[in-house]
């Protein structure tokens, strides 16, 4: 297929940007891999929105990171067992046996630590409830997490052309705060916006209106559901 | 301070296969590299997978990195950028979601206030001095741009997130992109 350099510009922005998505995401990396023109946009864009990303701020990684990179290119790392030989432990025969001892374990502790990780609970847990007190809406995010994970517990009725509005209410009774667009049943991700810590540091409620449209700055009618945001860890 | 003429020359030794200067090239790197996945996947463990797959491909394609196109951490960080978006949406998110931070990069994330990201583009905006010429974009359409760049969102998320119609979230980010190439180019900063 033919494109124009306009064409080729605009996916090859939206490709570095991120927004290109899905089948055409791919499509538009082979299309950069076979014809130049497509490769010379693609690094025009990449070298404009990389500049972007210069000044973000610095978060160390942890020193496992190096040791992964260093194992996965190079075979397994030889640092594990230095602390020992500081220590005095062991030499000869029986030392290299608890070296080596220690090379075999190291994969497998930090694969139980990443099952450990990943089954860790959510950090933050609203539960809302109907006005008759039954559990209706169950809101839970990690603590660094930017989505909020919603769950029906029963339907609730949202007349046709309106929307379910979730807020956070402040501790301090400040003005209630979007968070996003709850469905009628069933689950959703909301997409906070900000990291789940900052969008509920200082919220102790949740509340779901129903409005007329969406985009309101705050809540135009009553609340129907609401209950308690806590931080659980 | 590892310069960006120190980086290209390391970049230049990983590409005969020198580990000690793929050393340095990480030390000098990761932390940056880290901010810009962790911001993107949310999660230390997931944006430390991100990376080890991302160094794993440097020493593997230091040869590609062309000088003449991009400084060498425009390039990293492009790098970068594709895979922590690449297993975002991959459903690897959906699998991990439970995966919790670390206290340390908590504490980290949490000293940063200024690392929303609207606040990430205006101080890139300002190192790049093109603050004034973007002026004429609407707080809507930078924080579109913001989003999609710092956070991997998409047009769907970003009219989600800021409560538009998608055709409008849309516009809001060409609109944004157009301006932000224009002030590059009147800036003389186009290329490196």
């Amino acid at each position: 297929m033919k494109m124009t350099p306009e064409l080729l510009d605009h996916l090859a922005r939206e490709y570095v940007l991120g927004t290109l998505q899905g089948g055409a995401r791919r499509r538009f990396a082979t299309l950069a891999r076979q014809q130049p023109a497509a490769a010379q946009a693609l690094q025009a864009w990449g070298a404009r929105l990389g500049r972007l990303g210069e000044t973000a701020p610095a978060v160390q990684p942890s020193p496992q990171l190096w040791r992964g990179v260093e194992q996965r290119l190079f075979g397994a790392p030889a640092k594990p067992v230095r602390w020992w030989q500081r220590a005095g432990f062991g030499f000869g025969g029986a030392f290299a046996g608890a070296a080596l001892c220690a090379l075999l374990l190291l994969p497998r502790i930090e694969q139980q630590k990443m099952i450990d990780e990943e089954s860790l609970p959510a950090s933050y847990v609203g539960l809302l409830s109907d006005a008759a007190g039954k559990p209706t809406v169950l809101a839970s995010a990690t603590r660094q997490g930017h989505r909020l994970a919603v769950k029906l517990l029963q339907p609730v009725a949202i007349p046709s052309g309106q929307v379910a509005q979730l807020w956070a209410l402040p501790d301090d009774g400040g003005a209630p705060r979007l968070v996003g667009y709850v469905p009628g049943s069933g689950k959703a991700q909301l997409i906070l916006a900000g990291r789940a810590d900052a969008v509920f540091a200082k919220v102790s409620r949740l509340a779901v209106s129903i409005e007329p449209a969406p985009g309101g700055d705050a809540p135009a009618h009553p609340y129907v559901l609401s209950g308690a945001c806590v931080k659980l860890w | 301070m590892t310069t960006s003429a120190d980086l290209a020359a390391l970049l230049a030794r990983v590409a005969l296969g020198d580990r000690a200067a793929f050393e340095r090239l990480y030390r000098a790197t990761c932390g940056h590299l880290m901010g810009v996945a962790l911001r993107i996947v949310g999660s230390t463990a997931w944006a430390e997978e991100v990376l080890q797959d991302a160094y794993v491909g440097v020493w593997h394609g230091a040869g590609s990195y062309d000088a003449s196109v991009a400084t060498p951490m425009t390039w990293l960080i492009n790098v970068v950028r594709n895979k922590a978006i690449d297993a975002w949406r991959s459903g690897r998110s959906q699998r991990n979601a439970t995966v919790a931070l670390d206290d340390d990069a908590h504490a980290v994330m949490a000293e940063a206030p200024d690392s929303e990201p609207q606040q990430l583009l205006e101080r890139s905006l300002q190192s790049l001095s093109i603050t004034s010429c973007m002026a004429s974009l609407t707080p809507m359409q930078r924080q579109a741009l913001a989003l999609a760049y710092y956070r991997g969102l998409v047009h769907s998320e970003i009219a989600e997130v800021l409560g538009a119609p998608l055709g409008t979230a849309k516009a809001w980010v060409r609109r944004g992109l157009d301006k932000l190439k224009e002030c590059l180019l009147a800036a003389g900063i186009e290329s490196c």
